[in-house]
């Protein structure tokens, strides 16, 4: 009992400390709420104070024309030091005030209009807003009488530069990826769509990161409840910092706990202009270069944007294949289980005895041989991700040896069970999405063993209850089966193929009423015209 | 209303398909063909007529009481009492239905494909799976419908194709050699599965389009009518006249396919896909059978009483018969008129006294008028 009132002691002066500790941090908010003073060395000191101890802040105070005092502020590293120098220290030391002009004070518009050669340029009046530019790698100038001072965007990151995206290669297509960077990133996307609808709202989330996230959506396109709904759950996030887009992720999400992505992400420019255009709205984070895209249908995981760039029999062609080879990286172990466990006739005889007969020095089970080699697959494609590049020749040769000959030699695996191993892992890689890839291979596992029980009836059983939790899933309101279940006629064309661009004549249906549905003038469909055509070679000729 | 979720009417119609067929397609040709000898291909076009007159019976009570499920608004037409009792004629019958729908399920399976499994194994995994889907209601049951159907159609479709080889036409001549009676008698058991449309009773008040709704029910009875005539004729132009010596005459017939030495024996493929049509009728059974429980006793939620009931479902299939033998007797002798008599007699009853009543009313207010 004793112990008992000891602990709740504890914990109610944990709640205290904790009650303490947040007025704490809401009266420092409101004293960096303050404005700036006229007096530039209370101003400093005051920013001096809140970046103590950070040896990186650099405090450079001078004397425009020798008469004012003033000083920049910047972070080393983050501002372009040799901008400063040429645009801000230059221009503002060497001017000689006194002959020009007698008056004591100099007028800020002056400074700004005709001494400052640097493009951006914002006004900043409370410690808060200096603070944030400061912290984003902007230099913040303050001068002596001045109320306000001048946040001017010289800052100059480190960046990594354009480069194909490594996770989702094309053929054909455009071969830029998004970088860490969101500056970069928005030019991306506003280089493709130059309309003015395209926008981009921003807000900063994490408590100490304060990372930059941008919404951006095509006004008009996109519905408004879709649009409020993203901001709200945004909105919502209380974080000390994120660091990847799939933190947003996992705390916007419909359904938390299933195995399937309810939201896309892409390094690629393409695939998210494609979905803006489409009424979908993208969510971009400054540090990372995968972007989401919501809402999303199952079958939007299967598509590859390649599809859209090859001729639409072949991509209709791919898409089945895709379709086939999902089922096989799901079912093809379970199936192998369930036939050599319950339905043997099914297989023709000579395969069978084939079968059987590789099967003979097998001490194991059907069941617990192929849930050995499937994990022992996973486990090296986990361990060829990971292992540094220089290892990475080992893992395969071992890897080879391991799924391969010498598994068989030892009689621990079967040459068929060799061949459904390797044909899953091939079959999940088919999957454009790696997210939607990875679910379905970890699913297989629990298919294994109902394999094993029930037989096909059991592997049936499985893939009902996971059609039936896909059912019940959406993704910022749209069913997560749809076009399919349930059916919408019009937008079938771009899951049961991959229907001639001339045919997509109007947006999918997302949520929200729908309204500005049109997306592209009708009868487009080219061939030949008999008509007024100069170019045939009948009139050339003539 | 406990039900949130809405559904088309297109959806409700996909539904019902497979909630006919799936059980319709086991025994019932063996039953057909005892009686209606090679005019078996007939029988389902009369026993069609029970199905359409359900559907209209039933759009009719939904007009009269567009937002209630037939639990409900019997209370309504036949007053407290009497419409509770009514209610629970219902509720009990579906919980038996269910019953013995999980019991053919398990029986078949058992007897074809897994020997060794224990009988209760088998019909407790199918009763969770679809407890599954019922707790997420009946938007998740009409999306399930849209993806199973088409491959229940693409699945009969392509067996009956492949059975084309060892087809005999002649099987099925003389036609109506013994006049149109055989086949009218044949269709005695089919008209049993046909009055399950009634439980449109319970999906109609969900419909979004309700417009839509007699015009959907009717399309299903008709698919149901052609899929069972075809299927007919296709294991009679198979099996011909040794159909009835069959117990499962349509998974017989699928022995037969055996094209290049190499696609044969795909009975066991056919069963797993067939699961998924049985999957849809015990969960439209199972959600009507709760659903209708929750209204019946005015609860607030269906949800809690999905796995109480499972467990009962389960325990019914279980008593519902000693043996196969026994279910498939029962099955072709009484079952179609207790079946009918309560999908088809008591709404038929209710539709007339609601409309009585409703004419008694009117006349009383022309007279106060």
């Amino acid at each position: 009992m004793f112990f008992f009132k000891q602990s709740k002691k504890k914990k109610q002066m944990a709640k205290n400390q904790k009650k303490q500790n947040q007025n704490q941090i809401q009266s420092q908010n409101q004293q960096q709420q303050a404005f700036l003073s006229t007096d530039l060395d209370q101003n400093l000191q005051e920013l001096q104070n809140i970046y103590k101890n950070c040896m990186d802040v650099v405090f450079r105070q001078f004397q425009i024309g020798g008469k004012t005092k003033a000083a920049l502020i910047y972070i080393d590293g983050l501002a372009n030091i040799e901008e400063i120098d040429a645009g801000v220290l230059t221009p503002l030391m060497k001017e000689n005030h006194a002959k020009e002009n007698t008056d004591q004070f100099i007028h800020v518009n002056d400074i700004l209009e005709q001494k400052l050669t640097v493009s951006k340029v914002k006004r900043v009046q409370t410690t808060t807003e200096c603070i944030e530019q400061i912290s984003g790698g902007n230099p913040v100038l303050l001068i002596d009488q001045q109320s306000e001072g001048f946040a001017l965007g010289l800052s100059n990151p480190e960046k990594r530069s354009i480069e194909e995206p490594g996770g989702e290669s094309v053929v054909r297509g455009p071969r830029e990826g998004f970088t860490e960077s969101l500056g970069t990133n928005l030019s991306l996307l506003r280089r493709k769509i130059r309309s003015p609808q395209l926008k981009a709202k921003s807000i900063k989330i994490g408590e100490y990161t304060q990372t930059e996230v941008v919404i951006s959506y095509i006004e008009g396109i996109a519905e408004q409840t879709l649009i409020q709904e993203v901001e709200a759950r945004l909105n919502r996030i209380k974080l000390d910092g994120i660091l990847e887009t799939s933190y947003i992720e996992e705390l916007i999400e419909d359904n938390p706990y299933s195995p399937f992505p309810q939201i896309l992400n892409t390094e690629r420019p393409d695939v998210v202009a494609a979905s803006l255009l489409e009424g979908r709205v993208a969510i971009l984070q400054d540090g990372t270069p995968f972007v989401l895209v919501v809402p999303v249908s199952f079958y939007s995981l299967l598509q590859s944007s390649e599809d859209y760039y090859e001729r639409s029999l072949i991509s209709t062609a791919t898409r089945w294949l895709r379709y086939a080879f999902l089922l096989v990286s799901l079912l093809l172990p379970s199936l192998y289980v369930a036939i050599l466990t319950f339905h043997q006739e099914m297989l023709p005889t000579t395969l069978l005895v084939t079968i059987a007969a590789s099967r003979e020095q097998i001490p194991f089970p059907a069941l617990v041989e192929a849930l050995l080699m499937e994990i022992v697959f996973e486990a090296l494609r986990e361990a060829g991700l990971r292992l540094p590049r220089q290892a990475g020749a080992a893992v395969s040769i071992v890897g080879a040896l391991v799924i391969g000959q010498a598994a068989i030699q030892a009689g621990l695996a079967s040459a068929p069970l060799i061949m459904v191993v390797a044909l899953t892992g091939i079959a999940s890689f088919t999957i454009p999405r790696y997210t939607a890839g990875i679910a379905l291979r970890m699913l297989r596992f629990p298919m294994i063993f109902l394999a094993g029980t029930l037989g096909l009836l059991g592997i049936m059983l499985g893939l009902l209850m996971i059609v039936t939790h896909m059912a019940t899933l959406r993704s910022f309101g749209v069913p997560y089966l749809s076009p399919m279940a349930p059916m919408q006629g019009r937008e079938i064309k771009d899951v049961l193929m991959r229907a001639p661009w001339w045919k997509f004549n109007t947006r999918p249906r997302l949520t929200g009423d729908h309204k500005n549905i049109q997306r592209q003038g009708p009868n487009q469909k080219p061939g030949p015209d008999y008509g007024d055509d100069k170019t045939s070679k009948d009139q050339g000729g003539s | 209303m406990i039900e949130k979720g809405k559904i088309s009417a297109a959806q409700m119609g996909m539904m019902m398909y497979p909630t006919i067929i799936a059980t319709a397609i086991l025994l019932v040709p063996a039953i057909t063909a005892r009686h209606a000898k090679q005019d078996m291909w007939l029988s389902p076009l009369w026993a069609s007529l029970i199905g359409f007159l359900t559907v209209y019976i039933t759009v009719r009570l939904h007009e009269l009481y567009p937002e209630k499920t037939i639990i409900e608004y019997s209370e309504d037409i036949l007053g407290k009492f009497l419409g509770k009792v009514i209610g629970l004629i219902f509720l009990f019958y579906y919980l038996y239905a269910n019953g013995i729908i999980i019991r053919e399920y398990g029986e078949f399976v058992v007897g074809n494909f897994l020997f060794y499994t224990p009988l209760v194994v088998v019909m407790g995994s199918m009763v969770l799976a679809c407890s599954f889907a019922v707790r997420n209601g009946v938007e998740v049951i009409g999306r399930l419908a849209q993806m199973i159907v088409p491959i229940v159609i693409i699945l009969i479709v392509i067996n009956i194709i492949l059975l084309i080889p060892d087809m005999e036409v002649a099987n099925m001549f003389p036609i109506m050699e013994k006049g149109i009676m055989p086949s009218l008698k044949g269709s005695i058991i089919p008209q049993g599965w046909f009055s399950e449309f009634l439980l449109i009773a319970f999906l109609l008040p969900y419909v979004a389009d309700r417009n839509k709704g007699k015009r959907w029910g009717m399309i299903s009875v008709a698919a149901v009518m052609l899929t069972l005539s075809l299927v007919n004729i296709a294991v009679l132009f198979v099996l011909g006249g040794i159909t009835d010596r069959f117990t499962y005459p349509a998974f017989s017939a699928v022995r037969y396919i055996s094209i290049a030495d190499f696609l044969e024996h795909i009975e066991a493929i056919v069963m797993a896909l067939w699961v998924a049509g049985i999957f849809m009728k015990v969960a439209v059974f199972y959600y009507a059978l709760v659903l209708g429980t929750a209204q019946w006793m005015n609860l607030e939620d269906y949800r809690p009483i999905i796995f109480p009931m499972g467990f009962l479902i389960l325990l019914f299939a279980v008593w519902s018969a000693p043996s196969l033998m026994e279910l498939t007797h029962y099955l072709g002798s009484t079952s179609p008129f207790y079946r009918i008599s309560i999908q088809v007699g008591i709404p038929l009853l209710l539709l007339f006294v609601a409309k009585w009543r409703k004419r008694a009313n009117n006349q009383k207010l022309t007279q106060q008028g």
